[in-house]
């Protein structure tokens, strides 16, 4: 073959010259800080993204007789796509789901609002206890993780049963004259619930009130402000972000939460984590169940997006 | 408001401590049997070095600290067990402590608000304050998007709003760099003095003190050592530590070698000094001459007479410009300084390392302090 004129080097040089840009591209992403930064997103495309993209793609199949169509099928060499929305739509239309949410979101919230209330003091004495006792209070909180989850949850059980530790123990006490209903209740879903994201909620709060300059507290107290009005006046709001950090952490997991609803929660406690479950293995509907997973997603995601964008607009408007 | 009598005319007591005594831990005496009056009017300086407890002080005053012993009484009442925010005394914090989340507005109205007054009144009180602070257009922002001497402002405004009795200053210029220094510290003054509030305030910075207050004490661990106007505190020193603490000083040791009404010699190692009045003392007594730096006139030549100059080798000099300062060695090896104007721009006839100087001093310069 022969070169064909200028014309012709010139774009071959242009390709050489594009090609080193994308090198060089390649390059900049392989140095040090972008390998160990994107290391972790790999790591969360894989497992995350992927999975819940097939999740999605589950839930707009259809249920065969034995395994799950595909969203996308080959005829005559040409692709086709076929979704199906009647998971969704029969999720929106039926009464139980939509109580099955709301009432996740109901005991959700009156978890979260329970560890704010009884985490806020503890984390509050905590960050002004003695400087050497820190260290020992923090591992105080930690130290029921070095218990398995499960076991802990099952052992309230133990203590919460008809003939369990409480209700002999006031029994025997004459406290009482017959056993307590405080199991499989939503007495005891919240009560494990709280026990087991209350530290979840204390320790963002730790980190945040351990840094409160006590300055504003004398400031606000020389201004005229009595304790209780100091505490929301100015310790509050300058602890917002500490609160709303442990209220997500308790938030979220406690949503989807399955294995304290299974275990101390009743027949009229409704999870959608144990709806989950029995879609997925007892009912066998993949498509229904990866609905159900989905819109949880969703309504999780929702409010905690709004929130992040709020967040940000506000530690914009600090610049 | 007309017929009241200018504070500064009338000097009448508005703070009296009494016997203070603050204890932390069951050991660390902070502050130690101190007290003090300050008047109607004046601004009261407490001045020290770090650790003298004069921040315990100004902290027991606020409130924030309970004293051991002793009572503190503000216009005749006792407020010795008032909790801070039931005293009619506010605090300009160190570094300011105004809160980052209130808007400029909302820090100046948060004492009034505490005080239930109503709302009209807040806002007029608030303007009137942005006004006097001339920050009237960034009432909207936030602490954070002011600058040092502007946040500076808020923070006194914060604590004048509620028109306090008395106004505590801690380290008031503590936080700002040395040029906005010079001319914060007139606004403030001006601005105390305009309001007429009392102030009681606490620095580590001598020059903050000298140009502030009205009277200054030199405080020393938790005890004060001297109290009087500036120039009091300055000239006359009532002890060597007073003397060393503020501004420069030049310490010679002696004896009294004649002692009369109207003069005393005293016998030092490199001189002899002749005061020009008469101190109480005796013949053989031990005492420490102090001489500021200033005060001291360096020559080539020899000085007539035979009292009050020493001799010795320049062995190092700091040029600030408009003066220098010279360290002289002298024969007892002791290194003195001696302050000089540069008044002509002559640098030949200058004085420089290596020369051979004599030193001397005027007869009033001196501070005889007993050891």
């Amino acid at each position: 073959m022969e070169w064909s004129g200028l014309g012709s080097v010139g774009s071959i040089s242009a390709f050489w010259s594009q090609l080193v840009v994308i090198i060089n591209h390649f390059k900049k992403l392989l140095s040090g800080k972008s390998l160990l930064i994107s290391l972790p997103y790999l790591w969360l495309i894989l497992l995350v993204a992927i999975p819940l993209l097939i999740v999605l793609k589950i839930s707009l199949s259809d249920m065969g007789p034995t395994s799950v169509t595909d969203v996308l099928s080959w005829s005559q060499g040409w692709p086709t796509i076929k979704i199906n929305f009647s998971s969704y739509l029969f999720l929106a239309s039926d009464q139980l789901y939509i109580d099955t949410y709301l009432s996740s979101i109901k005991y959700a919230l009156l978890t979260t609002l329970i560890c704010l209330v009884v985490g806020f003091p503890f984390a509050y004495f905590m960050a002004r206890a003695p400087k050497y006792l820190q260290p020992m209070l923090l591992m105080l909180i930690m130290l029921p993780f070095w218990t398995s989850f499960l076991l802990r949850i099952y052992a309230w059980k133990t203590l919460l049963v008809s003939n369990g530790i409480i209700n002999n123990a006031l029994l025997s006490l004459g406290v009482i004259n017959q056993p307590l209903a405080i199991m499989n209740n939503s007495f005891s879903l919240v009560l494990g619930m709280v026990y087991s994201y209350l530290p979840f909620m204390i320790l963002p709060l730790y980190a945040n009130l351990s840094k409160l300059d006590l300055r504003f507290l004398e400031a606000a107290a020389d201004l005229g402000a009595n304790a209780f009005k100091t505490f929301w006046l100015v310790t509050v709001p300058l602890s917002k972000a500490g609160i709303i950090a442990g209220s997500m952490l308790v938030f979220i997991p406690a949503v989807g939460e399955y294995v304290i609803p299974e275990l101390l929660g009743g027949s009229d406690t409704l999870m959608i984590g144990r709806v989950l479950w029995d879609e997925f293995f007892a009912n066998n509907d993949w498509p229904m169940a990866s609905a159900v997973a989905v819109v949880m997603m969703l309504l999780i995601l929702l409010p905690m997006s709004l929130l992040s964008r709020y967040q940000s607009e506000q530690a914009e408007s600090k610049l | 408001m007309a017929t009241e009598p200018k504070p500064n005319k009338v000097k009448t007591d508005l703070l009296r401590v009494e016997g203070v005594t603050k204890i932390f831990d069951g050991v660390i005496k902070a502050v130690d049997d101190v007290s003090l009056t300050v008047a109607q009017g004046e601004i009261f300086a407490l001045l020290g070095g770090s650790g003298c407890g004069k921040s315990t002080l100004l902290r027991l005053l606020a409130g924030f600290e309970v004293p051991t012993k002793g009572r503190i009484f503000l216009a005749g009442q006792d407020i010795t067990d008032l909790p801070p925010y039931q005293r009619p005394i506010n605090m300009m914090f160190q570094s300011y402590a105004l809160f980052p989340h209130l808007t400029v507005w909302q820090n100046i109205a948060f004492g009034l608000q505490r005080d239930h007054m109503p709302k009209a009144q807040i806002a007029e009180r608030v303007e009137s304050m942005l006004k006097l602070i001339q920050l009237t257009s960034f009432a909207q922002r936030k602490p954070h998007q002011l600058s040092g001497g502007q946040q500076q402002r808020v923070a006194l405004a914060r604590s004048l709003a509620k028109q306090p009795k008395l106004l505590l200053l801690d380290e008031p210029l503590g936080a700002l760099d040395k040029k906005l220094r010079e001319k914060t510290q007139v606004e403030l003054v001006g601005i105390i003095e305009e309001v007429g509030v009392t102030c009681v305030l606490v620095t580590h910075d001598q020059e903050e003190a000298m140009t502030m207050a009205s009277t200054i004490a030199v405080m020393h661990e938790g005890t004060i050592l001297q109290t009087g106007t500036p120039d009091e505190v300055y000239e006359r020193p009532n002890s060597r530590q007073v003397a060393e603490f503020i501004g420069d000083v030049n310490i010679f040791e002696g004896q009294i070698e004649t002692y009369a009404a109207d003069h005393v010699r005293i016998r030092s190692e490199v001189c002899v000094h002749y005061l020009m009045h008469g101190i109480s003392g005796h013949v053989g007594l031990s005492v420490v001459v102090a001489v500021r730096p200033e005060k001291i006139v360096l020559s080539k030549k020899r000085p007539a007479g035979e009292v009050n100059w020493c001799v010795g080798e320049v062995v190092a000099l700091v040029y600030f410009g408009d003066h220098t300062i010279y360290h002289i060695q002298l024969a007892n090896a002791q290194v003195i300084k001696a302050q000089q104007m540069n008044r002509t721009t002559d640098l030949a006839e200058a004085i420089t390392s290596g020369d051979r100087v004599y030193a001397s001093w005027s007869g009033l310069a001196l501070v005889v302090l007993v050891q």
